[in-house]
């Protein structure tokens, strides 16, 4: 029977080719983004479920509020652990240090490692919480001493390669040119998705040694350092509602006075340790991997759930449409003793087979899906993956739901036929379920619209980011960092010397990070007036005496700084309104009070974004490197050239490149950055949405306009006659092909009226995140309307133009 | 032979065709014993096909009474109905009616898959109606690549494969020529002496008169027996 069945749906298939190619093509799409967005769901959610009794291990992270806003911070300060360490709510509580040595020598070998990383001290504890496999040494007594380490198993053949685990116990490491730590273990790195990705494993005594011996010995309360890590694991019968009681009454009890007065506070969460993959407030360790993002995720799943849908509903619409003529077979079938129930059964087995085939092609099509979305794509999600069972069970669940979804209604429509109607010709069938086409057809076509519209608006505001002007100078500008060891300032102005040499460059300065940047550094002030006390943060940006002229600052009144050492201010204009000045000429010559001294500003700068324009300007100071003596701010050189043609621009980077080498004979640790690409990297979010909506949109528009090549092949096959007859009385082509293409330009439109709402609140809400906004701009809802009815009049002329152009006398003679 | 195999009792069709209410069978009484072979006659829309229709259970009639083999058909749940027809009744259309997606061993072979009989013995029953046919070298052709004639002796080899009591045949010669058009009423005569009890409709006289009975219908109601 099954046979048969299979025997008899296969040759259906092969008979209307057109059509099944069209459903294949739909379902292969819907079916191919389902299963590598389902993959990355999969990737993402099986990160550390691997640990026993994973849901009782919790980190402990800060949270600090202030009117500003509120910080995170996924470390807490030293002082926590011991308070809370008799809690009888705890199973395990354990601290870990992560602190990056600046070398690691064997000695033996010698050979030496620089900057190592994810090196962290920490105690026994930690191998009680999480459950790491020891391949040498004993979990109890390895790091109960001082100048200890456990190394995993990866680390150990870096430093000694070629020895036997099991050798290595005893052997000697000098850290930081001073610290002799003995190797006492060796453990099995995880092997399934983590992101405790640490490799050497110090006593957390040890810490004594290293410049973290105050920070330790002192364990204050107000010090809080995210490097400083701890992690708890509850009893079976732990009360979270009382720990977190517990860690509230901390918090309050040792919140200082000035805390109170600048009404901030702090809070202590307990954070899951499956929510570490994903939550971006507290971050990941390896910060070179991109954090997984839940909201990423949940609007790939949606763009996956609407492919599928195009491609069923295509589906749905061939095969009711095409329902006369199985309608013959149908009322045979019931003739000779067929129950309903396998006629539903023999065509939801015909669905079954074409999804199953699409489901073979999308597997080997997400091969290369995972290559075009290598941006959304972790990079060692592999291929692999889909012999998981979950996904093997997802997978068959999925193929079972699409077939259902697509083939049970028509089973339904076909199986319902009137058998004697039927094989007497009174078939009407097809035509009564025209209305439910209609809708679906509709209902694909708004998603399209939906689909471009956004893409045509994000594209735009994308582009707007990109090109507004931030305030200062952003291209022909490469900034080069000075090596990370390397504190000197004599090198950096011998450096600066050099480039000045070089024609090509037009200006240099030496400074802090360039205006705009990811990186932060933020202090309080204190303006007194005659009346008032005016608090506000301000940010610092650190340059010497060429760094407004090079990066075309503004300034409004006043003058910059004299020299690199002067305690003097060039404040922004949102630092100036904040501070209750009217006009910038009335600020110059006053003095804020900055950590307790007086510093005066002598300019006023024009507001300029210093982050990506999503975020308002915030107020901020240009200055000097006065500290210069115990810890000096200036950390890159930034040059800007004459003009930035490629070929010029080559060459001008080599020679940069070599002057710095003839500076910085020893260290490799060359980096330079482009002001405007740095900008772009604001942008990558948004970038990626674009990305992915380019695609959903291509595809929505591909799998709606083959659903509707099917419907007009369909009409414009049974209206084969009718044409006939009109062109005999005397239809032109084109009165011919308005009347088949004007049914169908209609259900665009409607599809347009549908979509214009739903996509102008979807961009509206979206832009709500930015400060700086485009308009939605009607153009490109009339662009984005034009462009689906012209496919769709593409598509639909296809095929009704060569209706149109056959000869009558054919379709009138086979009558 | 005179065992009572179906009887009618003052069965009616009537149908809704707008606001007007229009009779198809008007007050139809008649007997059927096992082994008659029955010629329905009449102009066309004399009520010929909806009678058939009505006794092979594809439609229902809409007054009166209907026994088949003593059960009380009008009565019936459609499940068991088409249980019945399913044992006991074999169509032969005018068109023919084969699948042509399927061969003609598949076609033949079809109603057992509905029966669910067992693979081995479809296999044997199918060969044995080909031999009795003689199409045996036709069996892997669709029935696009076959005659009328060949068509409906195919049609008629499905009809025969599950052993039925009953044959209804709505004009089966009504698509062939002359000479394809005997070959299959002494084929129908045949399977009537082997005890097949046959009811057709007909418009020819001369097909007409191979049945043991000929009955006249117009307007729906039995003008003559």
């Amino acid at each position: 029977m099954i046979k048969n069945y299979f025997k008899i749906a296969w040759r259906n298939i092969m008979k209307h080719k057109v059509f099944s190619l069209i459903n294949v093509i739909g379902l292969t799409i819907g079916l191919s983004a389902s299963f590598v967005i389902g993959l990355m769901i999969y990737y993402d959610y099986t990160f550390d479920d691997f640990h026993k009794d994973g849901d009782r291990i919790y980190r402990v992270v800060s949270d600090f509020k202030s009117p500003q806003g509120t910080f995170h911070n996924s470390g807490v300060t030293l002082a926590l652990k011991d308070a809370i360490a008799d809690n009888s709510n705890f199973e395990s509580i354990t601290e870990f240090y992560i602190n990056r040595p600046s070398k690691v020598e064997n000695k033996a070998n010698n050979t030496e490692f620089k900057w190592p990383n994810f090196v962290m001290y920490t105690d026994e504890a930690y191998f009680n919480i999480f459950d790491y496999k020891f391949i040498a040494g004993d979990k109890s007594t390895a790091l109960d001493k001082p100048n200890n380490v456990i190394l995993t198993e990866t680390r150990a053949k870096e430093y000694f390669p070629n020895t036997a685990p099991a050798d290595l116990i005893g052997k000697t490491l000098v850290y930081n040119d001073s610290i002799n730590i003995t190797v006492s273990g060796v453990v099995e790195n995880f092997k399934k998705r983590t992101d405790f990705v640490f490799e050497e494993f110090i006593s957390h005594q040890t810490l004594l040694q290293t410049d973290r011996r105050e920070e330790l010995l002192e364990r204050q309360w107000g010090n809080t350092n995210s490097d400083s890590q701890l992690f708890v694991k509850l009893t079976e019968s732990a009360n979270v509602v009382s720990i977190q009681k517990r860690l509230d009454d901390l918090a309050l009890e040792h919140t200082d006075e000035d805390d109170k007065k600048y009404e901030m506070s702090r809070e202590f969460q307990l954070q899951p340790l499956s929510d570490i993959h994903f939550n971006e407030d507290y971050g990941i360790y390896d910060w070179s991997k991109g954090q997984a993002s839940k909201s990423l995720l949940s609007n790939l799943a949606l763009v996956a759930v609407f492919l599928l849908l195009l491609g069923c509903i295509n589906f749905i619409n061939l095969n009711t449409a095409q329902a006369s003529q199985r309608a013959k077979e149908i009322g045979i079938r019931k003739t000779l003793g067929s129950s309903r129930k396998q006629l539903i059964s023999q065509f939801m087995g015909e669905t079954f087979l074409l999804v199953f085939f699409s489901a073979l092609l999308s597997i080997v099509l997400s091969k290369w899906l995972i290559n075009v979305f290598s941006d959304f794509v972790p990079e060692d999600l592999s291929f692999e993956l889909f012999k998981a069972p979950l996904i093997v069970l997802s997978i068959l669940l999925l193929l079972f739901v699409v077939t259902i979804l697509s083939g049970f209604y028509p089973a339904l429509v076909l199986s319902k036929f009137n058998t004697v109607s039927v094989l007497k010709n009174h078939m009407a069938a097809g035509e009564k379920k025209v209305r439910l086409r209609k809708f679906l057809t509709v209902f694909q076509f708004t998603i399209a619209q939906i689909f471009i519209i956004g893409t045509l608006l994000v594209g735009k505001q994308i582009n707007y980011l990109l090109n507004k002007d931030m305030g200062f100078k952003t291209d022909a500008i490469v900034s080069v960092y000075s090596p990370r060891s390397e504190r000197e300032l004599s090198k950096k102005e011998l450096y600066a010397e050099k480039l000045r040499s070089i024609p090509e460059i037009k200006s240099v300065s030496i400074g802090s990070h360039a205006p705009a940047s990811y990186s932060t550094n933020t202090t309080n002030v204190t303006y007194t007036n005659e009346e008032e006390i005016i608090k506000s943060e301000m940010q610092y940006i650190f340059g010497d005496t060429n760094y407004a002229n090079l990066f075309e600052l503004d300034i409004l009144a006043g003058r910059i700084h004299r020299n690199d050492t002067v305690r003097e201010l060039v404040i922004n204009e949102t630092l100036l309104k904040k501070l209750g000045f009217n006009s910038p000429d009335d600020a110059i010559g006053k003095a804020l009070t900055v950590n307790d001294e007086q510093t005066p500003i002598v300019g006023v700068m024009a507001d300029f974004n210093q982050r990506s324009l999503k975020s308002e300007i915030k107020p901020m100071a240009l200055r000097g490197d006065w500290y210069r003596s115990q810890f000096s701010q200036f950390q890159a050189i930034h040059v800007s050239f004459h003009n930035e043609s490629s070929e010029n621009l080559k060459s001008t980077l080599t020679k940069i490149e070599d002057a710095y080498k003839s500076v910085y004979t020893e260290t490799e640790d060359y980096r330079l950055q482009f002001m405007d690409q740095t900008i772009e990297t604001f942008y990558n979010r948004e970038k990626k949405i674009s990305k992915l909506l380019n695609w959903a949109t291509g595809l929505s528009i591909l799998i709606s306009c083959l659903g509707l090549l099917g419907l007009v092949i369909y009409t414009t096959n049974r209206r084969v006659k009718e044409i006939g007859v009109r062109k005999v009385l005397g239809a032109s082509l084109f009165q011919i092909n308005t009347l088949l293409c004007k049914e169908f330009l209609l259900l665009v439109a409607i599809a347009f009226v549908i979509a214009t709402p739903l996509a102008w609140y979807g961009i509206y809400s979206w832009l709500q995140d930015f400060t700086y906004k485009t308009s939605i701009s009607f153009i490109a809802f009339i662009v984005g309307g034009a462009a689906m009815i012209f496919f769709a009049l593409l598509v639909i002329s296809f095929k009704t133009l060569s209706a149109a152009n056959a000869n009558p006398v054919n379709s009138l003679r086979s009558e | 032979m005179n065992t009572k195999l179906l009887s009618l009792n003052e069965a009616t069709r009537t149908v809704n065709s707008g606001s007007n209410k229009v009779t198809l069978l008007d007050d139809i009484n008649l007997q059927v014993n096992e082994g008659e072979f029955i010629s329905l006659m009449g102009p066309s829309g004399s009520g010929k096909s909806t009678l058939l229709n009505c006794i092979g259970m594809l439609d229902s009639f809409t007054g009166g009474g209907y026994t088949f083999l003593g059960e009380p058909v009008h009565s019936m749940k459609e499940k068991n109905r088409s249980k019945l027809y399913k044992e006991y009744i074999g169509f032969v259309f005018q068109a023919y009616h084969l699948i042509d997606e399927l061969t003609v061993w598949e076609n033949i072979e079809t109603p057992l898959l509905y029966k669910s009989i067992k693979s081995s013995e479809r296999k044997a029953l199918v060969a044995d109606m080909l031999d009795r046919f003689n199409i045996v070298g036709k069996k892997d052709l669709f029935p696009q690549q076959l005659s009328g004639g060949q068509q409906q002796l195919v049609g008629i080899a499905r009809a025969l494969i599950g052993k039925p009591k009953l044959i209804l045949a709505d004009e089966p010669t009504g698509n062939l020529n002359s000479k394809q058009s005997t070959e299959i009423m002494e084929l129908f005569s045949q399977l009537n002496k082997d005890g097949v009890t046959i009811i057709q409709a007909t418009h020819s006289e001369q097909n007409a008169a191979y049945g043991s009975r000929i009955i006249n219908l117009l307007d729906g109601k039995i003008v003559e027996e």
